[in-house]
């Protein structure tokens, strides 16, 4: 599934780090809260199996879809210039920390936008899930996606389970116990 | 109703009818609407609450928005054709603890003082714009995806935030009529006295 990261890979994760040590503090502070309340996960009526897609990370590392089959699988939607999706990024970048030993997935797909702008994106919210490139909207079409954010909780067998449209508090018990709970199925 | 398949006009006549003989909320059972400014910018907001839902507009200056269509890969007089058209920031939530709301903004209407009911400029109708003027690909794709969705379906504590684009000069007062369908039944809504934004530039001081 990964090719050997070339050596622009190994400066660009150094240079993030750099940048994020610069930047850490005021992206602790961060510019919104998470949503509040009660975060509710969306049943997606008839469980249709989920579009497979292949696309390059910023690293310039290929991810399918497919390759996946087996785990539990968060596809996010998302965009720099978007600000639901500036504002739920820090709760799925402290969610997949929680999640990653357990062998959930977690894909952050952008919208439009090329590597400069998304590594630039990623100085002031650090996050270290893979962000793939969906550069001409083909995927995020395929997906029936309408509005940003959007994301989807995939089921081992590759089939869609759940949906949430704008932004949610990913970190939160309750939604992680729900995407946990697919792992066993 | 220029634009709307005669499916959707009879289907909507009736609340429309209601929501222009009876100014406020006919559908709603409990609804409110609130207005203000910003704390921060100065910038006036119209939200309205009820009947399981909650829909929000915020005046952008055209400046904003330039600024940020330029940012996204506009040409100047492109950026400032979308800028002078009376755009919002929108918000628009399902806030009801079970069933889905469906929002078409092909089915809202803008009210002006004097003249006859016009429709919401969409993705559909800024695509048309862009099919001649030709933007780079990121731009179009970055401006089609900060509009507030034509159609959506929101499940419970679903939300979207987009520009929502009036066609209309900056200053312009008109009042909106918007509308949902939750379990099949069509609800609507009314937003008066709404004002577009003015075109300012500050000076520095």
């Amino acid at each position: 599934m990964y090719t050997r990261p070339a050596p622009r890979t190994e400066m660009n994760r150094l240079l993030r780090l750099a940048l994020l040590l610069l930047v850490l503090p005021a992206a602790v502070a961060g510019p919104a809260s998470p949503p509040a309340g009660k975060q509710v996960l969306s049943e997606v009526a008839g469980t249709p199996p989920a579009p497979d897609f292949s696309l390059t990370d910023i690293d310039g590392r290929q991810h399918r879809l497919g390759d996946y089959r087996g785990r539990v699988v968060i596809v996010n939607f998302w965009a720099t210039w978007c600000p639901p999706c500036r504002e739920e990024m820090p709760s799925m970048q402290r969610a997949w920390e929680r999640i990653r030993d357990e062998g959930i997935v977690m894909l952050g797909i952008n919208l439009g936008e090329d590597e400069d702008a998304i590594f630039e994106f990623t100085a002031g919210y650090p996050v270290d899930f893979p962000l793939l490139m969906d550069r001409d909207s083909s995927v995020i079409r395929a997906w029936g996606v309408r509005g940003l954010p959007t994301t989807f909780v995939i089921d081992p067998r590759g089939r869609i389970r759940y949906r949430a449209v704008g932004g949610r508090a990913w970190d939160d018990a309750a939604l992680l116990a729900r995407v946990r709970a697919l792992a066993g199925q | 109703m220029a634009g709307m398949t005669t499916r959707k006009v009879v289907r909507c006549l009736p609340a429309f009818a209601l929501a222009l003989l009876w100014p406020g909320s006919p559908a709603a059972d409990a609804s409110s609407t609130t207005t203000g400014r910003a704390p921060d910018t100065g910038l006036r907001y119209w939200e309205w609450q009820g009947d399981g839902v909650l829909f929000r507009l915020t005046q952008r200056l055209p400046d904003q928005t330039r600024a940020f269509f330029l940012a996204r890969g506009f040409d100047p007089d492109s950026a400032d054709l979308i800028a002078t058209r009376c755009v919002f920031q929108s918000m628009f939530k399902n806030t009801a603890e079970a069933g889905s709301v469906t929002i078409d903004l092909d089915d809202w209407r803008i009210l002006v003082s004097g003249d006859k009911e016009r429709a919401l400029m969409t993705r559909e109708t800024w695509t048309r714009q862009w099919q001649t003027r030709k933007p780079p690909q990121s731009a179009r794709i970055a401006f089609e995806w900060s509009l507030l969705p034509t159609r959506q379906v929101y499940g419970p504590g679903d939300y979207n935030w987009g520009m929502t684009s009036y066609g209309l000069p900056p200053r312009q007062r008109f009042d909106l009529v918007f509308s949902w369908t939750r379990d099949g039944k069509v609800f609507t809504a009314r937003l008066k006295d709404i004002e577009c934004t003015p075109d300012l530039h500050p000076e520095p001081k």
